[in-house]
């Protein structure tokens, strides 16, 4: 609970219009794509740094917790108020502030929607790769947040790789700039690199310098059909191996494209999966890596190619590939939705284990995601009031996230720890790196006001980082 | 609590993945979580669990919606976010009663001859006391700040006589169809009849001119989307009830309408708000079968063709009416209507479907809010360099008339059989 002086030190700084305690605005900011609620205390939507470095003092000098917030899409539960406090609403400082088509860089206020700005740089003949399925949803401060990725990640990399420099509220109230807007730059520490993935625990993002790259001249779409997921799975590492990168090389099972055709309606084809691969750049190159990736799906089994005929079909087949994640509820009420990643070469390796998997503990998991990076999202569907199938739900993502480390991959690759993954972070993780990373926290952020309750389990435990909750 | 309770399952069906925020007209004009169909849906989730009453911010935020239907259509999980809102709507009446202009409103629309019609009547000669024409000649500015209304404001002047009272139209009440001929009863709605009675006239004209007999059944009344949307069940049932009377005695070949919520209205809503009783939902559905929109009913059942262009073209682009196109499923057929109109170049605008911002009863609920979004329509209208944009609705005629006035765009606004 806020006092009643900090409610009124809240509407001073912001402004009466921009903060509101009322509970059913409060039970809009309580949720993310994870669907779990927590009441915050306050939301406040702020115009700039000052505003969000007064109100980080306050929140040191009065215990309360601070969650900073985009569009509330991400899966991992990094925007919820899990010990309440006030949510830092970003959907009012979304401006643009600058294209800069000389030095290739846009600068952004933390709200602005992914593809506000890829569409407003694409108008200038240039390209924002990162292309999370959120894009049409998600900020770039989330996507930073949380170091969003995507199907373009297998060529164009994600969020970190955009990032030249930042403005950030450290957890204390301090203005910093982060980063350089050139095109190198080493002068101490990375500490861009360090906000960025930091799940809004480091501090707050209020102004961001992009790097942006010329868009590619052309993209040719493109499906292979398979009977199996197998089969699917090798042609993906066929195709890399073959040295040809694609800018999409996305694996789409059964279970997936099953639901995904009922709610976009588009013709997908029933098959036994199916893989949605991309190639760009200028036209020459295009078609030879088109001609390229054909070849090796027909000799790995494809039983179907297609080229997309027009921005019609494109726009369609996206559409459907970005519903895929919450069309799954369409056969099981709820889900455990995790986004490992193996490396490349062991994607076939990754499809057999879950298979198993999946039969060992009678749980249906659908699969799909960015095959071309080694990043699928393995979704674990369950019934909440069927109680032997929810427990078989969570012992299957365990062994998943055993198998994934068993094949040298990590268990989140683009959406965070938050809530949603911290009690297995110790899987991965050794007690030394999670030590040296809460002493980054500590460091920061003294008396854990910032987003408490992320990453790490054990945060109520540790008396350096508990100070907000134990009130 | 009844209306929401048997919607459980599909409130329970949001899994709050916020796609809907990329779709929806008002969150793309506030932005902000409160004005998004998630949002929506989360407090009519608390408020169905008791976790909040019937308060004054619940029921703001209910009725920013334009129940467009845009995050139905795009809901991954397939959540029927118009079924949440309306009945939580209804739900809200039934605690609250009827707001008491709307009550009048919808009590006389009942009764087209009756004391709506008296006092519309006297309202159109009066008119001229309190607005004046505006410069551009599409309808009235208001002279003083009125409730309601407001200063500056763009409003459609009243028909000095009303399409139902036309005595042509009158005269068409009892034609006996020649042989051979479909026989199509014209169902004019609101708009047309108080508004627009031209475009009734015209519609008229080319439903004949494309081989078909037109009558125009007088005990016709409104639609019932507008009680609807507003929450007031009572009132749309007992509309559903006259009009489906009313065109079962009319025993055309086809019902066509020029409006498209009142196509909508008398396709879907007459059905589903009669389905209570299963003799009078088979009654409806059976009318229902016969409803057409105007530009569906000339291309696929009359085969209406026009002849080769007739001097310069213009750029025309055209707006989709969220009941006609996400409706009903009419997309391609208007928009065929402007190409066969021969002196006509389609040039679209950027997100032809996104509502025009009058829906739901957002023009009357919060007229602020509804300008937000016919800002956002007007500058796509503006980008699309056409003089003239086409629409098939009365209703989204009369907000695009208000919003280009508003924010300075030269384009006209027209239906698409007044291009023919």
């Amino acid at each position: 609970m806020l006092s009643n002086t900090v409610k009124t030190e809240l509407k001073r700084i912001a402004g009466e219009g921009n903060v509101s305690f009322s509970k059913e605005e409060l039970l809009c900011y309580s949720y993310d794509a994870t669907n779990k609620l927590h009441l915050p205390d306050a939301v406040v939507f702020p115009s700039g740094p000052e505003e969000i470095s007064l109100i980080l003092k306050m929140a040191n000098s009065e215990g309360f917790p601070v969650i900073p917030r985009g569009a509330g899409t991400g899966f991992s539960g990094g925007s919820l108020p899990v010990n309440g406090g006030v949510v830092i609403s970003f959907e009012k400082m979304k401006r643009i502030l600058e294209i800069d088509t000389e030095n290739l860089i846009a600068v952004v206020e933390p709200g602005v929607v992914t593809w506000d700005l890829q569409q407003s740089v694409e108008k200038l003949g240039l390209f924002y790769p990162p292309d999370p399925s959120s894009l049409k949803m998600s900020t770039i401060g989330g996507n930073i947040a949380e170091c969003a990725g995507g199907p373009r990640a297998i060529k164009y990399g994600v969020t970190r790789d955009y990032v030249l420099g930042l403005e950030v509220v450290l957890p204390t109230g301090e203005i910093v700039n982060t980063g350089v807007r050139t095109a190198k730059g080493v002068v101490g520490y990375d500490l861009t690199r360090l906000i960025v993935g930091s799940e809004g625990t480091l501090g707050i993002v209020t102004k961001a310098i992009l790097k942006l790259l010329p868009l590619p001249e052309v993209t040719r779409t493109m499906l292979a059909l398979f009977d199996d997921l197998k089969d699917a799975a090798r042609a993906t590492a066929a195709i890399i191996k073959a040295k040809v990168v694609p800018s999409t090389l996305e694996i789409v099972d059964s279970t997936s494209l099953r639901c995904v055709e009922e709610y976009a309606n588009v013709g997908l084809p029933k098959a036994g999966a199916l893989l949605l691969i991309e190639v760009d750049g200028n036209v020459d190159a295009v078609k030879k890596e088109a001609e390229a990736v054909a070849g090796v799906c027909l000799d790995n089994g494809a039983t179907d190619f297609r080229t997309a005929r027009d921005k019609h079909e494109v726009k369609d087949l996206w559409k459907a590939r970005r519903a895929i994640s919450a069309s799954l509820y369409r056969v099981k009420p709820h889900k455990i939705n995790e986004d490992i990643v193996v490396p490349r070469s062991r994607i076939s390796d990754l499809v057999e284990g879950l298979k198993i998997i999946s039969e060992k503990y009678n749980v249906l998991i659908a699969s799909f995601g960015h095959a071309g990076d080694g990043n699928i999202h393995v979704n674990v569907m369950y019934d909440r009031k069927d109680a032997s199938e929810a427990a078989n739900a969570n012992d299957a993502v365990v062994e998943i996230f055993k198998l994934t480390l068993g094949l040298g991959g990590t268990i989140s690759g683009e959406h965070g720890v938050g809530t949603a993954k911290m009690k297995y972070l110790e899987m991965e993780l050794t007690q030394a790196a999670i030590d040296s990373m809460k002493k980054i926290k500590a460091a920061l952020d003294p008396k854990g006001i910032l987003n408490p309750g992320k990453i790490f389990p054990a945060a109520e435990k540790d008396p350096a980082l508990s100070g907000a909750l134990a009130n | 609590m009844k209306r929401l309770e048997l919607l459980r399952d599909e409130i329970d069906k949001c899994v709050r993945c916020g796609t809907c925020r990329a779709t929806c007209p008002t969150t793309k004009a506030l932005g902000i979580e409160t004005a998004s169909p998630r949002g929506r849906v989360s407090l009519v989730d608390a408020y169905s669990k008791n976790e909040i009453g019937l308060t004054e911010v619940y029921l703001k935020h209910l009725k920013e919606c334009t129940l467009c239907g845009a995050c139905r259509s795009n809901c991954p999980n397939g959540v029927d976010t118009i079924a949440i809102f309306a009945s939580a709507r209804a739900e809200a009446i039934e605690k609250n009663g009827v707001p008491l202009a709307a009550s009048l409103v919808f009590r006389n629309l009942l009764d087209t001859g009756g004391l709506m019609g008296l006092g519309l009547k006297l309202a159109s000669k009066l008119q001229g006391l309190l607005f004046k024409d505006s410069s551009a000649g599409m309808g009235l500015l208001s002279r003083f700040s009125l409730p309601l209304v407001g200063s500056g404001r763009l409003v459609p002047p009243l028909a000095k006589t009303f399409f139902l009272d036309l005595p042509e139209v009158k005269a068409l009440s009892g034609v006996e169809s020649k042989s051979g001929r479909p026989k199509v009863a014209f169902y004019s709605g609101c708009g047309i009849n108080y508004l627009m009675p031209e475009l009734g006239s015209k519609s008229i004209d080319v439903i004949k001119k494309a081989g078909a007999d037109a009558f125009v059944p007088q005990g016709q009344v409104c639609c019932g989307m507008p009680a609807y949307a507003m929450g007031d069940i009572k009132a749309a049932r007992a509309m559903a009830l006259k009009n489906l009377e009313e065109l079962e005695r009319a025993d055309a070949d086809f019902i066509a309408t020029s409006c498209a919520t009142c196509g909508h209205g008398l396709k879907r809503l007459m059905v589903d708000i009669l389905s209570d009783e299963p003799e009078l939902k088979a009654r409806a559905e059976k009318v229902a079968s016969k409803v057409r929109d105007i530009s569906e009913l000339l291309i696929h059942e009359l085969g209406f063709k026009t002849g080769s262009s007739s001097g310069q073209k213009r750029i025309v682009t055209y707006h989709d009416p969220c009941h006609l196109g996400r409706a009903q499923g009419l997309r391609e057929e208007p928009r065929d209507i402007i190409k066969m109109s021969g002196n006509a170049t389609l040039k679209e605008m950027k997100n032809p479907c996104l509502c025009c911002g009058l829906g739901g009863g957002l023009m009357y609920n919060n007229y602020e809010l509804s300008m937000d979004i016919a800002r956002i329509k007007a500058e796509n209208i503006k980008n699309s360099g056409a003089e003239i944009v086409a629409t098939a609705c009365p209703g989204c005629m009369v907000q695009l008339r208000d919003g280009l006035h508003r924010f300075g765009v030269s384009a006209q606004v027209k239906h698409v059989i007044e291009l023919l």
